[in-house]
């Protein structure tokens, strides 16, 4: 199983005693867990329990109390988060973070130009982006009739696949996705679901998902990391921790089969 | 789709003649309105500096006449033989004036995007009081003249002779001519749609990998060094420099120019530079103080209502090949 990790490798990402606190809100208090190359984990846990915390202290938005964060091997926590994402940890927003003054194609643009190494004035300045990748990102996101339409002007579930299709155009190995299915139909969940480990499957992806959706958690199937008050109180897959009488305290005894 | 493209086509095609009647300007006017029109277009490339970091980057500055200022100044002190080793040579005076100005841009964005860099308003703010420091601190400055500033800047010459005001018109075409190229370029580079995202969302631009602080700083610079320009040609023109031109006064006015004229469009900004001073100094006369009432309606009404400005809109170009449909 994943949570010993006992016969694995080493872990893609580690995260290790961490700690952060808001003045004198405790958002996170002593978190720790590996995630292994290629595995998918959920977290869930009630709004407020510092999930969204937990992603901005591993993207580098914000610096940790205490603790530390490994990536790959590499100690990451204090580095800037162009960084963090250079090293190819992408993370989806809570709420799209899409650029919507701009084009589909600008959108795209802005993330496939800083593509291997690029990122520099100079280079940016005379580099012109892959077009063929970029026309493969836009089929991804089913945006390809829409190049030239404000982003501003797509519907929430488009922003949602663009923003998506935008974190995947680096060389991404950990993607963070902040409740990806937010305002999305069961029928649009689903398919977030399946993308998620066709990623997985067929690039290797690692990806560690906040949600609220139960459903989609459990079409996910796969295992889930249970918060609660700044900590993580449990750890497997979801049909065992449904049962689990800590969890079902803290969380899911609020209508865990609604 | 079909719609954008004309709207484009139509761009291109008033961009191009707007440039041709710039040029049919200088042989259908008298000489006096002439010399006026060649200092407008200072102001010109004064604003499609400033089109560049605001309307692209989202940049609010209120203290661009700073190296607008530090151009003019840079270029009457060299020129003037004020420092050692200068001599009086205009070539001398001009990179001396614009690395002055390039230098102050590169210091005050190193000082203002330090770290997590200031929210819009703070910088805008900060800019503002620079500019104020700067103009009072050059008031009282001996050295660069105080209140009354620097008397009898060289104009151009050529061969030993002053150049005339047609001939002159012309060279400050080309450099507007040129400085809309290169800004137009950059705009629609990568890194002119980066710039653009960073105006949108910067912290998102960030989080995709991109070193936003430097890339902000180049375009800041960028803009800083155009300002020099254009505030050393303003001053061989005008032939004297005094302290109003590095204030709050003109980064207002700048500000005004470009938000009338369309901040987003190169083009745009400079002809809002254009109409708007040459409507001021026509109307100014006749209309006495009521003109700036006149002027703060436009701008209220522009920025609230028309974000692309007057000819934003016009002098659009249509977006670059690789960003259509392929
Ligand atoms: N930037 C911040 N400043 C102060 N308090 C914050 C900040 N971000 C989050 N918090 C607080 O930390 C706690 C956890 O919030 P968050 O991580 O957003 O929860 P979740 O994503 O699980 O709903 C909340 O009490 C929230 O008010
Ligand atoms: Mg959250």
């Amino acid at each position: 199983m994943h949570v010993t990790g006992v016969e694995a490798p080493a872990p893609l990402l580690k995260v290790d005693g961490l700690a952060k606190r808001f003045g004198g809100v405790v958002a996170l208090s002593d978190v720790s867990f590996e995630l292994e190359e290629a595995s998918i984990h959920t977290i869930l846990g009630p709004n407020g329990c510092g999930k969204t915390t937990l992603f901005n202290v591993i993207d580098g938005s914000l610096r940790p109390t205490a603790g530390r964060v490994e990536f790959a091997g590499q100690r990451i926590d204090g580095m800037t988060a162009a960084r963090i994402a250079r090293l190819g940890i992408a993370r989806k927003f809570q709420v799209p973070g899409v650029f919507g003054e701009l084009s589909v194609a600008q959108n795209l643009e802005t993330a496939l130009a800083c593509h291997g190494g690029r990122y520099g004035v100079g280079a940016l300045l005379r580099v012109r982006p892959d077009a063929v990748r970029r026309d493969e990102l836009a089929d991804l996101c089913g945006l390809s009739a829409k190049l030239q339409v404000r982003v501003s002007e797509l519907a929430h579930g488009e922003k949602q696949r663009l923003e998506i299709a935008m974190l995947l155009a680096g060389d991404v190995r950990l993607l963070m996705l902040d409740e990806p299915t937010a305002g999305m139909s069961v029928t649009e969940t689903e398919a977030v679901a399946a993308l998620v480990r066709q990623l997985r499957d067929e690039r290797g992806l690692t990806v560690l998902i906040v949600e609220h959706d139960l459903h989609f958690v459990r079409s996910l199937a796969e295992p889930v990391l249970v918060a609660n008050e700044g900590r993580i109180i449990a750890r497997g897959d979801y049909e065992t921790l449904r049962h689990d009488p800590r969890v079902i305290r803290s969380y899911l005894g609020e209508g865990a089969d609604a | 789709m079909i719609g954008a493209k004309r709207e484009g086509r139509t761009g291109l095609i008033a961009t191009g003649l707007c440039w041709i009647i710039l040029c049919g300007v200088g042989v259908l006017v008298d000489d006096w309105l002439l010399a006026q029109v060649a200092i407008y277009l200072c102001y010109g490339i004064f604003a499609m500096g400033l089109s560049l970091i605001w309307g692209q980057a989202g940049i609010l500055s209120f203290g661009q006449a700073i190296f607008f200022g530090a151009g003019a100044y840079g270029f009457a002190v060299a020129t003037l033989d004020m420092l050692p080793g200068t001599g009086t040579g205009i070539l001398t005076g001009l990179v001396f004036a614009v690395g002055l100005a390039t230098v102050l841009a590169w210091a005050l964005a190193w000082l203002t995007f330090a770290g997590r860099g200031l929210s819009g308003a703070h910088f805008a703010i900060v800019t503002l009081c620079a500019a104020a420091v700067v103009e009072i601190a050059v008031t009282r400055s001996g050295f660069l003249g105080g209140y009354n500033g620097l008397f009898g800047v060289a104009p151009f010459t050529w061969g030993g002779e002053m150049i005339a005001e047609r001939p002159m018109y012309y060279i400050m075409l080309g450099v507007a001519f040129a400085v809309f190229l290169g800004v137009t370029a950059i705009v629609r580079s990568p890194y002119g749609t980066v710039l653009e995202a960073i105006r949108d969302d910067e912290n998102r631009v960030a989080h995709l990998g991109y070193e936003t602080r430097r890339l902000k700083t180049v375009a800041f610079v960028i803009a800083g060094a155009l300002s020099g320009l254009s505030g050393a040609l303003f001053a061989a023109q005008f032939g004297f420099v005094s302290p109003s031109l590095l204030g709050f006064a003109l980064s207002t006015q700048v500000l005004i120019w470009v938000a009338v004229g369309g901040r987003a469009v190169p083009l745009a900004a400079m002809v809002g530079a254009l109409v708007v001073s040459g409507a001021e100094n026509t109307l100014s006369n006749t209309l006495g103080d009521l003109w700036l009432l006149v002027i703060g309606v436009i701008f209220v009404v522009v920025v609230i209502a028309a974000k692309n400005g007057l000819f934003g809109t016009l002098f659009r170009l249509p977006p670059p090949k690789r960003l259509r449909k392929t």
